[in-house]
């Protein structure tokens, strides 16, 4: 028999700690109860004040809070208080870098390449989120690629990233990423199993991207994605009846083809070639790609938009797998998705707004813990009566831990030496020293703990490769050691043991330790009275590693 | 140096002498007296050998002496009544009886670069994904979730790291854990202030942190998350897995790198890892050809005619699957450098155990080598024959991409009957 820790909450549907105030926004309201009927109202209580507020700080600004804002808002009694922290979040500056973390994750998946430098698509997603950017915009501006504008010249690093820049690959992860359709397999035949998924789909993606190519315009040294002239409609047969030609022009899945215009001879360019550019041609495929694609009147385009939002927030998409959205796969709850694609569109294509009535949500603010009446076996995870635990991603968890163990503060201020050949192969092959500045640090994390080039990190994988560096890193070990400023250094001068306890579990996991753990730590600290200041870096180290650490739950 | 290899680096053996004398005292065999008695219940595993760059068939398995293209070299008899194979490799000529030998590989790529990953992946149909390396797909169709040890090690030469590539589209946890010059991850060594006592201590309090986070919730996330530290753990406790070998096992594999890894190899497979892949580079012999394989045919001969004794002594042989090939062959024609190029029209490896059938040779070559006479096979029939010993029924089974099935091996080509019992 399972006994239930005393922190468990076992009710349904029965406020904590505070009261907590919902449904101040109705289409927050419509989400639950959509979610609620749907189950008939067996949904886990309310997250506590400390599970909320960890939480939306990683979803909102991608690291967990400090300890110092932990106590506050524990010891804020406004009911309104849950609500006003959504708000300053999505104001705070560490909300653009967040969703440009995650949005880097999410359309590059770890491609890097020299082409276009980190630096500058950083800057132009950064600053997109900053100003809350219209998320139809952004996505024509991705997939416009104009390095002649500077605001948006970081952005043709989506097509121009290592193994990316090829024309299969651009309109594969088009299709996967922007339209939540795979369809690999539709390169050589029809899917065999998703009837949507055609292979004339593949071929018109193709055909508005079939022109494009990097140019480097000599006296900018910049690169541009140029276009060709293009040739109208696509030759294709599959690989079951070869004999069969079929073509297709530049078109959305499912679409209309666009008419590709023909002109004479010598006139097809608006611009001639310069600076060792080719000339710009009159009709540009993929700023009608762009135009078509990314508009409120390609509902494939607006639902997994918000698709894709929901599963940031909530740890699952609607439609799940995100890229296999098709009739067979539908969404566990089709009208929601409905709701939130009209509202999305409605707003005008508003990511802070879309966040701000995802975070107001019971569903979202709901408890992790099952309640007493349901079982794991109940609560499947399409039905979000409980909430999911997301495993942190590789910068959320580097932000973290830099931040508990109190390294942030004295790493940030480091410069990056301008010759810093860093890289994690030679670093692990223990050809160079560990890194010493914040750029550095997290590319060691993201080597450790990210995917490989090309591969979506979406579920939670851990690897015994990452186990390894938590435990025998010494840079991780570092960090908990009593130096200036760190986390351990300012216990070990704590004389009482119960603030010791209080103080760990308050800055590593955001929450107040119950009894049976204080005691733990209590005879742990005693039977290691001798080494107090190792003991209690062991605990950290132990709380850093714990599965409650590595997961947002 | 010679630089008539393809990549001119530094030639591997030239070391043996400095790490023949770095041979210190090793603990004795890891294999336990019960073990041998265990084995009927194991699972199959494979030994992949790998020579990269392309051992020569006729200074091996296949010697044309006398013949226009047969090089200087003699032919001995071997166990096997009228089989003769170069007098380079004198010890695996004693163990004949237990292998199979095909003399009429005929594969497509004659290039390293696309030839390897090619043959790696078993050559199938072009379906636009990217195939798994023989040892990704083993791990995916044969690996045990709860594995004490990592599934496919790869023991090479030069540095080591998580090698993702090698899974194709099964996904980057399907990949190769491999152990740069045979040694283990730089992460499985604790640094100084940690050991065995404050490593237990500290884990201790993890695990109870764990257990208590885990009830009443989904078990999926803190399982996955708990089973890598216990990985982690395991390999951490099995440094004795990476200890020196003892004076005796060096004199009988050999003290040089190939010796050493095929040692390592070894110990993995006995201690239960599904695939291990032993590297060996510089096989690519454009110029000096005769030199280099007297220096270096030796070096594989020695430790693969140990291995397959001992392992037939210990019954290891029943279980596990012994492969030794190359991406392909070397020309008949004798260039210039007094090398041979590249030739993947008609080359040889050899396989043994797992219950293939023993003593064979299969397929022939022209008088000349040039040519596949007779019995001709693809790099496909060896996936299929490979599968087959390892009880996977590669005409039923399939992998399931994005909702397509593929087949695990060549739709065109299927087992060497020959080979199966």
């Amino acid at each position: 028999m399972v006994t239930h820790p005393s922190w468990r909450l076992g009710v349904l549907l029965v406020v904590c700690c505070a009261p907590v105030t919902f449904a101040d926004d109705p289409l927050s309201a419509r989400i639950d109860q959509l979610i609620e009927t749907k189950v008939n109202g067996k949904v886990a209580g309310p997250a506590s004040d400390a599970e909320f507020l960890r939480r939306i700080y990683l979803d909102l600004n991608g690291i967990v809070p400090a300890v110092a804002q932990v106590k506050a808002f524990l010891a804020d009694q406004d009911p309104q208080k849950r609500s006003r922290l959504i708000d300053q979040l999505l104001k705070d500056k560490a909300y653009p870098r967040r969703f440009r973390e995650a949005f880097t994750v999410m359309l590059l998946e770890r491609r890097t390449g020299t082409t276009i430098p980190a630096v500058q698509w950083n800057a132009f997603l950064e600053s997109s989120f900053a100003a809350n950017k219209p998320w139809d915009q952004l996505v024509r501006e991705i997939i416009e690629a104009d390095a002649g504008n500077v605001q948006t010249a970081g952005s043709i690093k989506f097509f121009t990233a290592t193994g990316r820049a090829v024309h299969d690959q651009m309109t594969q992860d088009v299709a996967r990423l922007f339209l939540g359709m795979n369809i690999h397999c539709a390169k050589c035949h029809d899917h065999p199993t998703v009837d949507e998924f055609k292979q004339a789909d593949y071929f018109g993606l193709l055909a508005f991207l079939n022109q494009s190519k990097a140019a480097k315009h000599t006296g900018k040294n910049q690169t541009f994605l140029v276009e060709g002239v293009a040739t109208g409609k696509l030759e294709f047969q599959s690989v079951f009846a070869p004999d069969e030609k079929n073509q297709v022009g530049p078109r959305l899945p499912g679409g209309q083809e666009v008419e590709v215009p023909v002109f004479k001879k010598g006139e097809e360019f608006a611009q001639p070639a310069a600076d060792g550019l080719p000339g710009v041609p009159r009709f540009r495929p993929r700023q009608v790609l762009a135009s078509q694609l990314a508009s409120a009147t390609n509902r494939r385009f607006v639902e997994n938009s918000v698709n894709r939002f929901w599963y940031l927030m909530m740890g699952r998409g609607l439609v799940h797998p995100l890229e296999m959205m098709h009739a067979d796969n539908p969404a566990s709850h089709p009208e929601l998705l409905k709701v939130l694609a009209d509202e999305f569109t409605a707003h005008q294509f508003d990511v802070k707004w879309l966040l701000g009535v995802l975070a107001r949500t019971r569903a979202y603010q709901r408890a992790s813990l099952l309640p007493a009446e349901l079982t794991v076996q109940d609560a499947k995870p399409e039905s979000y009566q409980v909430a999911h635990a997301k495993g942190l991603s590789p910068e959320q968890t580097a932000w973290s831990m830099m931040r508990v163990t109190g390294v942030l503060e004295q790493i940030t201020g480091k410069k990056r030496p301008e010759d810093s050949g860093f890289n994690f192969k030679d670093y692990i092959n223990g050809r160079i020293p560990g890194p010493d500045n914040l750029e550095d640090t997290m590319l060691l994390f993201t080597s450790v703990f990210g995917n490989p080039p090309g591969q979506a990190e979406i579920d939670f994988q851990p690897s015994m490769g990452q186990a390894l560096f938590l435990m025998n890193e010494q840079l991780v070990l570092d960090w908990l050691k009593p130096t200036a400023g760190g986390l351990v250094k300012r216990l070990e001068k704590v004389t009482e043991n119960k603030i010791i306890a209080q103080e760990l579990f308050l800055t590593i996991l955001a929450r107040f330790p119950d009894e049976q753990e204080t005691d733990d730590l209590l005879q742990h600290l005693e039977k290691h009275a001798a080494r107090r200041t190792d003991a209690i870096s062991e605990y950290a180290w132990a709380l850093l590693t714990s599965a409650e650490f590595k997961l947002n739950h | 140096m010679n630089p008539y290899q393809c990549h001119g680096s530094q030639h591997e053996f030239s070391r043996r002498q400095i790490l023949g004398a770095m041979a210190g005292l090793g603990a004795g065999s890891l294999l336990h007296p019960a073990v041998a008695e265990d084995l009927k219940a194991k699972q199959k595993q494979v030994l992949l050998i790998w020579l990269d760059g392309g051992m020569s068939q006729l200074e091996s398995w296949d010697p044309k002496p006398g013949t226009e293209f047969g090089g200087p070299f003699r032919s001995i008899p071997t166990t096997l009544p009228g089989v003769h194979i170069s007098e380079l490799m004198p010890n695996t000529a004693r163990q004949m009886q237990h292998l199979a030998v095909v003399r009429s590989m005929s594969t497509k790529d004659e290039n390293h670069s696309t030839g390897v990953p090619r043959v790696l992946r078993g050559d199938p149909k072009n379906r636009g994904v990217t195939y798994p390396y023989l040892g990704s797909a083993m791990a995916h169709l044969k690996g045990k979730p709860d594995s004490q040890l990592p599934n496919y090690i790869w023991v090479k030469p030069g540095s080591g790291g998580f090698i993702w590539q090698h899974a194709g589209f099964l996904g980057s946890q399907y990949g190769a854990l491999a152990l740069g010059d045979g040694k283990p991850p730089v992460h499985i060594n604790r640094p100084p202030g940690i050991n065995d006592q404050v490593d237990q201590t500290r884990n201790d309090i993890r695990k109870r942190l764990n257990s208590r986070f885990q009830e009443g919730r989904r078990k999926a996330e803190v399982e996955s998350y708990d089973y890598s530290f216990q990985m982690a753990e395991k390999l951490i406790q099995r440094k004795d897995l990476f200890k020196d070998f003892t004076p005796r096992e060096l004199a009988r594999y050999g003290s040089h790198p190939l010796g050493r890894h095929i040692l390592q190899s070894k110990r993995l497979i006995e201690e239960g890892v599904l695939f291990v892949q032993c590297h060996s580079y510089h096989w690519d012999t454009h110029g000096d050809n005769f030199n280099m394989h007297l220096d270096m045919v030796p070096q594989i001969d020695k430790p693969f005619a140990a291995l397959i004794e001992d392992w037939q002594q210990s019954g290891h042989l029943d279980n596990v699957l012994v492969l030794l090939m190359s991406e392909f062959g070397r020309t008949p024609k004798i260039n210039q450098r007094l090398g041979r190029d590249h030739w993947p029209e008609a080359w040889s490896l050899a396989m043994a155990g797992c219950g293939l059938n023993r003593g064979l040779v299969l397929g022939k070559t022209t008088a000349n080598g040039a040519w596949v006479e007779d019995q001709e096979y693809d790099i496909g029939h060896i996936f299929h024959t490979v599968f087959r010993a390892m009880d996977i029924d590669t005409g039923s089974t399939e992998y399931h991409i994005n909702g397509q099935p593929l087949p695990i091996a060549h739709d065109d080509c299927g087992p060497i009957k020959e080979l199966l019992a």
